[in-house]
């Protein structure tokens, strides 16, 4: 009963929540004066049939643990409900038992098993949600059911429970740290994952799973530089930190070349000017790098992998996270070569207009930068004025980057904006500035004057706390040329009747002691005031008391030597004991008795020694030993778990690691030959492809290696095949590298460099999108009435075929109509034509009924359309079978530009050239269907940007040039040009493209 | 590496605590807590370490949003994830306040739970978020008509959590659902200007950051096109259209932000997702296409009898109908101790009054209208008064909102949903320019 009326109290709790006059929630325990009770009635409502009433219970009960009330003796009753159809209080179950379930053990196993049902669901969300409730119950007993898992998780068809799968690895790993082989396990096959979604949450758990393990990105650097952009930005600033670290560790230092003594000045005259500028320079310098790197003189050029990063994370500057921004600009400036790093500067001084907090932690960086490369952000001089709105930390970060920023140029508009700051009424603020003003007189040696004049006039303003830093600033700049000032260091003399401020007056003191010599009149005189307020000055006075009249008495002992006196016994009895001390040493020192030792005879020069001038040095100037943007840094001092940038290997270590693996026939010998060919062409693409921010390293390596091709098809016959094959072997490998759901389509496209090229200009990843349309088209090898139940078909793939460069690829797809299973499928007895081959494709053992397989065999045709026939067989039977190529086939596509065609097509002119007038079909007028039915009847690539429709392509076997040109004129006329040195090849040609374009 | 998360009202009241990582006991809210009252000066750092542990706070709200870590993590990712959580909270939960989050802890830490996973940053997107957040926000009134009046009128304040919009587009974002009809959509145009005038009317330096937000509760909103000026221009070399260039320097778009027509049209397209996202964010520095709203005129000298005389003349250069200005504040730094001031203001609703701990004289002006000039002479006794310390006055520093009026020039020409939405919907286009930093050198 009592638990009754207490729940209608609650109801009516609730319900107010609504209400205006809303005061302290229902849970928080006003209304209820016993736990007990309120967690009766909870329970009760736990335990009704109502979903609502649960709810509202789950509500409250997460409510108190949100604010950290313990509900941990509801467990019982909570978990019970683990198995709730309503998603909502399933949901707040699931956020209850993460809570709790480390303390209720035994309890929580009981929901272990709805959770393993979750992970069999067929929603994907519910299998996710799943295995993160499960993997966050630390518990130690289900560590195994946790590893089975996490295991199945991380080859799940869904991307979004992969990704679950590499967050759930931490906590299994921090539950249950001799788990770590196996979970290194799944990391590694998750790194090799190619979706974006997993991308940055395996990276987190391999960060803190294993970190060392550096050898497990290499195979996958290049796909995770590709992939970043497109990563979700938290993932995006976990890879680029990792890749920071792995680039130190793999490639040698951009900056090697430049001596120390270049490193200030440099910088300066790089990075003036506009972004174009820079751009310019850049590519400048790359120009000149590959031309050094063509000569080889240069030691050093930059790893081909090296610039991808580099290229890659460029765009990320724009992001709106900040955090992202700042990773990237930690990333160049640790890596990139200096004349490179200028870009990160407009980027950081953007982040400068987000909150507060944003702003100082980018300031603190901003100022550790400043030191460095003082030149990159001269330009933003501006940005860093200091606003009244601005936080005093903040302010204060300000000063300390116009002061790292001044120079002889700039320091007359600097010294402008500092005076009008000293107005401010943020005292910490001027104390700031007038020490900034400090430190740019010391540096800049031209301006030293015009300060200290500045700062003397100061010495005159209404504020004690001006007047106070003044002085100890101008104690320091004297220092540095005394002889000059006397003059200064009257007027401060006359100073100590007004200024109260200790250090300012113990500053004074120390200066008239320290150049009594050049006052020699005023300086007894403020001893002698001095003496008389000995006793009520502060302690840091009456040591400098202490010590002028010590100096004095060396210099002047007939005027002051009672006075010295009196203040040495004045302090022989003070309270504090230092104070004590400093007289009785004192004393024994500069008073000549019979008792004192060897020491008094240097007494004079022990107090009037040189004093070397202090330095006036920022205190960001060691703070770069931190990694930029780090915890560490922010600092200035080593946070847990910090991972130290490593250094710059001396000698890089093999490059080849991070290519990725490539089937086993085409790990060609002249690998090495070929990794040496691409060094020389890092900059291939990047001087024509600055336009485009995101173009991959998959389209430079591409069209680099078509460029490759051509000019090595120029040479020798025999020496064109090796540089075909790598050909071949490299595309292998890029696509490795990509994300892709169709093999097949992008092999073909990467054959196609038309695509290529046109992809320059487009993000990575609608590479996919742009690779043609049009279907291969299919031919009949075996009916499937004449093979009993078999039948076979075949189409022309148009990608290299691997093991043969001069072969062409034909796809031969099986498919077991039959009843019973066909086994031994393979070829036997070729009959070819003289020089024709044939490389069967490997034996298929068995075909079950019904089921399909395909197979790739390659065939060199020796540029002519006769039928290669062969039998086909089977364990039972023998097919006469024959493939005839469309001429179409019979070559591959060649990239070359629009001059090189004409060029080529001049060398074929007479009897190579055929032409023919034709009228185009009605439904191919427009451009983009004449090239796609001729590529679609040959295999060509289309010349980019040429004025009409032209194509080029070599032919397989003997890489003879196949030049094609469509030029379209009113009404759908057409004159259609081959040109090829192979007659024979070039009129079959005419007549297929005729037919196509005409149908 | 996220540790722990807690959010604290001013007063130190713990809200939400929640724990990833069971690195650090329960108490290091209160150590927290004590870290900041301990501390002096306008605002704590925001990195603090206790021991191994390191806090990391901001302050929205009016709330401590505060995340421990114990291992290196940047900075950065921490900050930026605080302020993406605030923002997510008022996505939640309507606006942001100490009451709203205790009317709301079950959301929030819901909330939390989807978006941080042992540690680690999950996602942020609100769009993602909607699959998985099952809890209904609670808002403390129901929304009503009435708060439409307000629509256009800002807070005053210059801080950027005071910038916020009016109470109409102050609700969950989730209870839009239930409420059915009213779907709405408000577009802003904010725009904060920096200006820096020197002490002889010559310009310094002038800055403009602009940002257009949508705030959108239509459920089925599929896409949207925001039109801006045809004439609108980034960077120094295009000009384009016939009227009068609309130019910025920089311009960056929210990532779901589609620019197909942006080049030929100026168009942005976009699906809004629900709640409140930065559009389009812009800068434009020193090259202000018209002059700065306001010019002072000063006059200080002493007079006879000792006191110093601030004779300020205040001219208001907008165009006259266009703009109405809503406040005006300014601060008026004269020397240090000042025992009394008299004032002459030139009408009877403005006030002035003295600031004694920041020695700055007050000068309230409620409404001021495009192209006219106000004064005011100010009297202020001030003990021994010098020739030197006339040099200390200044500068005057000016805080203001022009409703309507956009420094760059930049309008929405049209806004257009698609599909067509049933049932009545509201669109809403306001602008506003505040002061960020207006200040005026003597």
């Amino acid at each position: 009963m009592s638990a009754s009326s207490a729940f209608n109290d609650e109801k009516g709790g609730s319900s107010s929540v609504a209400e205006p006059e809303y005061g302290h929630d229902p849970a928080s325990g006003g209304i209820f004066s016993s736990d007990y009770k309120r967690h009766d009635d909870l329970k009760e409502m736990l335990d009704s049939n109502k979903d609502s009433l649960k709810l509202e219970a789950m509500k409250r009960i997460v409510a108190m643990i949100a604010r950290g009330k313990n509900a941990s003796d509801l467990f019982p009753a909570v978990v019970k409900n683990v198995a709730c159809k309503n998603i909502e209080v399933k949901k707040l179950v699931y956020v209850y038992l993460v809570r709790y379930a480390e303390e209720q053990q035994d309890l929580a196993l009981l929901s272990i098993s709805t959770f393993q049902r979750g992970l069999k669901d067929p929603n994907q969300l519910i299998r996710a949600s799943a295995l993160r409730v499960l993997s966050s119950i630390r518990v130690t007993i289900i560590v195994p059911i946790m590893m089975l898992a996490i295991k199945e998780a991380a080859s799940d068809m869904s991307p979004y429970v992969r990704k679950t799968a590499a967050h759930a690895i931490p906590k299994l790993y921090s539950l249950d740290p001799e788990q770590k082989d196996q979970l290194i396990e799944v990391i590694e096959k998750l790194l090799a994952d190619k979706t974006t979604l997993v991308a940055g949450s395996v990276v987190m758990a391999f960060e803190e799973v294993c970190p060392e393990r550096i050898d497990l990105i290499h195979k996958n650097y290049r796909k995770l530089c590709n992939l970043l952009i497109d990563v979700e930005e938290w993932g995006q600033v976990v890879i680029i930190n990792m890749l920071t670290r792995y680039a130190r560790t793999q490639f040698l230092n951009p900056n090697m070349n430049e001596s120390l003594l270049e490193e200030g000045n440099s910088g300066e005259k790089t990075f003036y000017g506009s972004d174009e500028d820079e751009d310019e320079d850049e590519e400048e310098k790359e120009k000149k790098a590959e031309a050094a790197a063509m000569a080889k003189r240069k030691p050093y050029v930059m790893d081909p992998d090296h610039r991808l990063l580099l290229r890659n994370t460029k765009p990320l500057l724009q992001s709106r996270n900040a955090a992202v921004v700042m990773a990237v600009a930690q990333l160049y400036f640790h890596l990139a070569p200096k004349a490179e790093v200028g870009v990160i500067a407009k980027a950081l001084v953007r982040l400068l207009r987000s909150h507060s907090e944003v702003q100082y932690v980018v300031l603190q960086n901003v100022a550790t930068m400043t030191i460095k490369r003082r030149g990159m952000f001269e330009p933003y001089l501006k940005s860093f004025y200091i606003r009244s709105t601005d936080p005093t930390q903040i302010k204060i970060l300000k000063l300390e980057v116009l002061t790292n920023l001044a120079n002889e140029t700039n320091i007359s508009t600097i010294l402008r904006e500092f005076q009008t700051y000293i107005k401010s009424m943020d005292k910490d603020f001027v104390a700031a500035t007038i020490q900034a003003i400090g430190r740019c007189a010391t540096n800049i040696g031209e301006v030293r004057d015009t300060c200290l004049n500045g700062l003397v006039q100061l010495l005159s303003n209404r504020d004690e706390l001006v007047v106070a830093e003044s002085v100890v600033v101008i104690k320091k700049l004297l220092q540095m040329q005394p002889e000059k000032h006397s003059d200064i260091i009257k007027h401060m003399a006359k100073l100590t009747d007004n200024i109260q401020v200790p250090m300012a007056r113990a500053s004074i003191l120390w200066l008239i002691g320290e150049y009594c010599e050049h006052v020699p009149k005023i300086a007894p005189d403020v001893l002698r005031k001095m003496a008389k307020s000995f006793t009520n000055e502060e302690d840091i006075v009456k040591l400098q008391i202490i010590n002028l009249a010590a100096k004095l008495y060396l210099t002047n002992s007939k005027q002051t030597k009672l006075l010295t006196q009196y203040v040495l016994n004045l302090a022989k009895y003070d309270q504090n004991y230092d104070i004590r001390d400093r007289a009785r040493f004192i004393r024994q020192l500069i008073v000549p008795t019979e008792k004192s030792g060897a020491l008094s005879k240097y007494a004079k020069k022990l107090f009037l020694a040189l004093k070397p001038a202090p330095v006036l040095e920022s205190p960001f100037k060691d703070r770069d030993h931190f990694q930029l943007g780090s915890l560490s840094h922010l600092l200035n001092a080593k946070a847990g778990g910090y991972q130290e940038l490593p250094d710059w290997p001396e000698a890089a270590p093999d490059p080849s690691v991070r290519n990725v693996e490539v089937p086993e026939w085409t790990k060609c010998s002249s690998r090495e030959k070929r990794k040496e060919k691409k060094v020389e062409k890092p900059f291939y693409s990047d001087s024509e492809g600055e336009s485009g921010p995101t173009e991959s390293a998959d389209s430079e390596s591409d069209s680099a290696s078509g460029s490759e091709s051509g000019s090595g098809s120029e040479e020798s016959g025999s020496g064109s095949e090796s540089e075909e094959s790598e050909e071949g072997s490299e595309s292998e490998e890029e696509e490795e590298d990509e994300e892709e759901k169709d093999k097949k389509k992008k092999k073909k496209e990467l054959k196609k460099p038309v695509q290529e090229t046109e992809s320059l200009l487009l993000p990575l990843f609608r590479l996919q999108t742009i690779s043609p349309s049009s279907a291969l088209k299919n031919y009949e090898l075996l009916h499937r009435i004449t093979g009993e139940g078999l039948s076979v078909e075949y189409c022309f793939s148009r990608q290299p075929f691997s093991p043969d460069a001069n072969m062409v690829a034909v796809q031969m797809h099986f498919t077991n109509n039959a009843t019973s299973d066909t086994k031994n499928l393979h070829m036997e007895d070729v009959k070819l034509q003289s020089g024709m081959r044939v490389k069967e494709f490997p034996e298929i053992e068995l075909l079950p009924a019904g089921e399909t397989t395909t197979a790739v065999m390659g065939i060199d045709f020796c540029d002519s359309t006769q039928a290669a026939n062969f039998q086909l067989c089977t364990h039972t039977r023998k097919f006469f079978v024959s493939i005839q190529p469309p001429v179409g086939e019979l070559m591959r596509p060649f990239f070359m530009t629009e001059n090189e065609f004409r060029k080529e097509q001049g060398q074929l002119m007479g009897m190579n050239e055929i032409t023919e007038k034709l009228t185009l079909d009605a439904k191919c007028r427009n451009e983009h269907a004449i090239v796609q039915r001729v590529t679609t009847a040959a295999n060509l690539s289309r010349v980019p940007c040429g004025s009409d429709k032209e194509f080029a392509g070599r032919t397989v076997t003997s890489s003879s040039l196949v030049l094609v040109t469509v030029a379209t004129k009113e009404e759908g006329a057409a004159q259609l040009t081959v040109n090829c040195e192979k007659m024979v090849i070039g009129t079959m040609l005419v007549k297929d493209i005729l037919l196509a374009l005409t149908q | 590496m996220i540790s722990q998360i807690f959010i604290l009202s001013s007063k130190g009241d713990h809200l939400i605590y929640k724990d990833f990582r069971g690195e650090a006991g329960s108490d290091v809210v209160s150590i927290f807590y004590e870290k900041v009252m301990t501390l002096t000066g306008d605002q704590p750092p925001v990195v603090m370490s206790h021991k191994d542990l390191q806090f990391i706070h901001v302050r929205q709200g009016g709330l401590y949003w505060v995340a421990t870590t114990t291992a290196d993590s940047s900075p950065f990712t921490i900050i930026e994830f605080l302020n993406r959580l605030a923002a997510l909270v008022k996505d939640y939960c309507g606006s942001l306040s100490e009451k709203m989050v205790q009317m709301n802890f079950a959301l929030i830490y819901e909330l939390l739970d989807e978006v941080v996973d042992y540690g680690y940053i999950q996602t942020t997107s609100s769009d993602v978020l909607k699959n998985f957040i099952q809890t209904e926000a609670v808002s403390s009134r129901p929304f009503s008509l009435f708060d439409i009046s307000n629509v256009g009128l800002f807070g005053a304040e210059t801080q950027q959590s005071i910038v916020a919009p009016s109470s109409a587009a102050t609700r969950p974002i989730q209870s839009s659902r239930e409420q059915g009809g009213k779907s709405e959509i408000f577009v802003d145009v904010i725009e904060r200007m920096t200006i820096v005038i020197g002490s002889n009317g010559m310009l310094m330096k002038a800055d403009v950051e602009g940002e257009i937000t949508v705030k959108c509760y239509m459920p089925n909103c599929t896409e949207m096109r925001i039109g801006l000026n045809e004439e609108f221009s980034i960077g120094k070399s295009q000009l384009r259209g016939y009227g009068a260039a609309v130019r910025v320097d920089e311009c960056s778009f929210h990532q779901a932000v589609r620019l197909d027509e942006f080049d030929s049209h100026r168009i942005l397209r976009l699906c809004p997702s629900q709640g409140e996202q930065t559009v389009m964010q812009y800068q434009l520095s020193d090259d202000l296409p018209s002059a700065p709203p306001f010019r002072l005129f000063p006059t200080i000298e002493r007079d006879s009898g000792g006191r110093l005389l601030m004779y300020l003349k205040l001219r208001c250069d907008l165009p006259p109908k266009s703009c109405l200005l809503l406040k005006c504040v300014m601060y008026v730094t004269p020397v240090a101790s000042v025992f009394s001031l008299s004032q002459e203001l030139s009408s009877p609703d403005q006030s002035a009054e003295l600031k004694p701990q920041s020695r700055a004289v007050v000068w309230k002006v409620p409404r001021f209208t495009g192209g006219t000039q106000l004064s005011a002479l100010f009297k202020l006794d001030v003990p021994g008064l010098s020739s030197a310390s006339m040099q200390e006055v200044g500068p005057v520093g000016l805080s203001f909102e022009l409703p309507k009026y956009t420094a760059t020039g930049l309008q929405i020409r049209f806004l257009r949903l698609s599909p067509v939405q049933p049932g009545p919907s509201q669109r809403w286009v306001r602008y506003v320019t505040h002061s960020d930093s207006y200040t005026i050198r003597i």
